[in-house]
């Protein structure tokens, strides 16, 4: 996505007849862990992606699982729309329940002069 | 009760939470307003985004000599693979340049992903079209070398890479940040090895200083001359965050008194640190030679050059047979 | 623990220990080897992601050389990197098979597949061994082994069903290593007494039938030609050409500056 045309063959990308693609690779730090997308290899097939992967992500011992996926079978959502839509949703965050007035009128009706400790 | 509509209502396209520079919608120019907005303000620019052609050239010529750099960088410590004194030595320099392949990796798919194929960037490289970093263009002489390329040289790397964690391109500033982990591990391999030579006998420790003499020029060229703020357009895209004399600042600040403490000899007499500023001050670094070697009339351009091309050559086959990249004419 | 290995050791009558000595040599030897012509695509491999794989590879071995020469040096009381340095070339006791330099990459190719498989028959016989801390070794070392292999035979088939010139560099490589491709098996001395004392489970006669039995499948089915006995079987650990000569003499440069030193 440019704002002109390229000038030159070079920003075409790879002839057709290059039999080789980006293989995204996502890894687990240790046990438990949530898999996190450390990058990407290039590789003709599965076979050699998942030996590329080992190699860039995990031949330091750095990691404990790897996922090793063809960047075009990963699908994309980036509108902001469907995420990140414009109408209010505070009802759905801890942030959306603001209390401090309420709690101090009720402390007020009881007497309650201190916090109780299990008060957050 | 709040009123839903009170709080965030629904607003007009323009004035929607999507970048703007991705508004199709949108004239050029008012991309290009937006878009410098949204990065001179601190914000990133992803692989998929629109970009204008003055921020997509300048990304990848920046990420293309930085690859290249680290690729041609493989080749003056790479000889002394088959040299090092001992099994644990040929084990951290391997995969010190092992490590070295890997970025050029990583950057390589950087640059591949903003649209041009590697096979373009290696042509370019080799037909002297594209450059790579001043140090790389210089002889290993001695163990003394290894052990001071892999320490000073990384470290000055790794100040500048540093500073380029936060880029404004985000797929650049990913990779910087595993890269920097990387390193440093290297400045160690290479800080270790020195001090075993300070650390030895006479003529282990001539090794190192007689290294350093060699390699101190071409250190204090690395980052560059000093260039205005104001004119360098790498800095007004957030491309990287640092001038070339902060780097060059950092490095000494940082290295100097370690390279003292070990008593070698800095081979510059106007070498000092302002006490009250904090500024060194030092010998001019020859910019002519910098601009002589980055053009590659370095006294190792040529050959390296040459060795790359004809590796390149012998294993075309390879390439060619498993994923089908055509064989030059 | 050294003393528990010497303990250990000190189990064997002194033949025997002499055996299980010659043993380790030619092991870390061969490992040594390979690992040097390996490590020498490094930075230079047709692709780079390759390019890291094969260096990956080359460490291995050279770390299954450094465990290896560390066993060797605690029966002999000598230094893991004396042992493996301090030496003219006319010492080194490898298999004339990691005798041929790097060439191209079928070749790089080809000769890895037939030496890891051999080795894995090898590697087979003594993870049971009597001698406990070679056992032990031998288990992580085969660990280790098994994405060698994997990564070996993913592109000996690359190569074998590649039509054209990758298919006859693997043939020329395969008639150049042919001859040599048994001397991982050369006979060693006092191998009996290493069967009998259960250090390792058959002869190098036995393994080497194995070998030959397990790679016959993969042989036929590439169409590639199964080895045959070592040309010059006694010598199979003794004769080295001028390429090795030429390593040795960069693999000792640096050290040979002072051998005493500590770099």
């Amino acid at each position: 996505m440019t704002d002109e045309a390229p000038e030159s063959a070079s920003v075409d990308g790879p002839p057709a007849t290059v039999r080789q693609e980006p293989w995204e690779v996502f890894r687990q730090e240790k046990e438990g862990d949530p898999m996190t997308h450390g990058g990407s290899v290039m590789a003709p097939d599965a076979e050699l992606a998942m030996h590329y992967a080992r190699e860039l992500y995990g031949r330091r011992q750095e990691s404990s699982r790897l996922w090793v996926v063809r960047r075009a079978d990963i699908g994309v959502l980036e509108d902001p729309d469907l995420l990140q839509p414009p109408l209010d949703r505070s009802f759905k965050k801890p942030g959306g329940y603001v209390m401090r007035d309420k709690l101090a009128d009720a402390r007020a009706r009881t007497g309650a002069t201190k916090k109780v400790a299990s008060d957050r | 009760m709040t009123d839903p509509l009170a709080l965030d209502p629904v607003l007009p396209p323009s004035e929607r939470s999507r970048l703007a520079h991705n508004d199709e919608a949108l004239s050029h120019g008012e991309r290009y307003a937006a878009f410098e907005a949204h990065v001179t303000g601190g914000g990133k620019v992803e692989a998929g985004d629109w970009m204008p052609d003055e921020y997509r050239t300048g990304v990848l010529r920046f990420v293309e000599m930085h690859a290249n750099s680290e690729l041609m960088g493989v080749l003056p410590e790479r000889e002394w693979i088959l040299r090092a004194p001992t099994l644990r030595r040929k084990l951290a320099l391997t995969a010190k340049v092992q490590d070295e392949v890997g970025h050029a990796q990583l950057l390589y798919r950087v640059a591949e992903d903003l649209g041009k194929p590697r096979e373009h960037m290696l042509d370019d490289l080799l037909a002297g079209k594209t450059k790579f970093h001043n140090v790389f263009h210089y002889p290993t002489r001695t163990w003394g070398d290894v052990g001071i390329i892999a320490w000073l040289v990384d470290a000055a790397a790794i100040v500048a890479q540093q500073a380029l964690r936060d880029s404004s391109y985000a797929p650049y500033a990913r990779t910087m940040r595993k890269i920097c982990w990387e390193e440093s591990v290297h400045i160690m391999h290479g800080r270790d090895v020195v001090l075993t030579l300070v650390n030895g006998t006479p003529a282990q420790s001539e090794l190192a200083q007689e290294a350093l003499d060699r390699w101190w020029g071409p250190l204090m060229q690395m980052h560059g001359p000093r260039t205005p703020r104001d004119k360098d357009r790498d800095l007004h895209w957030r491309i990287k965050a640092k001038s070339s004399e902060e780097l060059r600042q950092e490095f000494l600040s940082i290295y100097v008194p370690r390279l003292r403490e070990i008593g070698l000899r800095i081979p510059d007499p106007d070498l000092r640190r302002d006490e009250a500023t904090g500024v060194w001050s030092y010998a001019e670094p020859d910019w002519d030679e910098l601009r002589t070697v980055v053009t590659n009339h370095g006294p190792m351009s040529q050959e390296r050059l040459a060795f790359r091309r004809l590796n390149r050559d012998q294993s075309a086959w390879v390439r060619h047979a498993v994923l089908g990249v055509p064989i030059a004419a | 623990m050294t003393t528990t290995r010497l303990g250990l050791a000190a189990a064997f009558p002194p033949d025997t220990l002499h055996a299980l000595e010659g043993l380790l040599g030619a092991m870390a030897d061969d490992e040594l080897v390979l690992g040097y012509w390996d490590s020498e695509w490094t930075g230079i491999a047709p692709m780079l992601e390759e390019d890291v794989a094969m260096s990956s590879l080359a460490q291995d071995e050279i770390g299954h050389a450094r465990a290896l020469y560390a066993l060797l040096g605690e029966l002999r009381d000598e230094d893991p990197d004396h042992l493996a340095y301090d030496r003219d070339v006319a010492d080194l006791r490898h298999a004339r098979l990691l005798d041929h330099p790097r060439t191209d990459w079928a070749f790089s190719i080809a000769r890895r597949w037939l030496y890891d498989e051999a080795d894995a028959v090898r590697l087979e016989a003594l993870a049971g061994s009597a001698f406990s801390p070679l056992a032990e070794l031998v288990g992580k070392i085969r660990r280790e082994e098994v994405y060698h292999r994997l990564h070996a035979t993913a592109w000996l088939r690359r190569l074998a069903d590649a039509d054209g010139e990758p298919r006859e560099r693997l043939l020329a490589a395969w008639r150049t290593l042919l001859p040599d491709a048994a001397t991982v098996f050369t006979p060693l001395d006092g191998e009996q007494r290493l069967v009998a004392a259960g250090v390792i489970a058959a002869t190098n006669g036995e393994l080497e039938t194995r070998w030959r039995q397990d790679i016959g499948g993969t042989c036929r089915e590439l169409g590639l030609a199964v080895p045959g006995p070592a040309a010059d079987p006694m010598h199979g650990r003794t004769t080295h050409g001028e390429a090795v000569a030429w390593l040795w003499g960069e693999a000792t440069m640096v050290r040979r500056l002072d051998p005493e030193a500590t770099w």
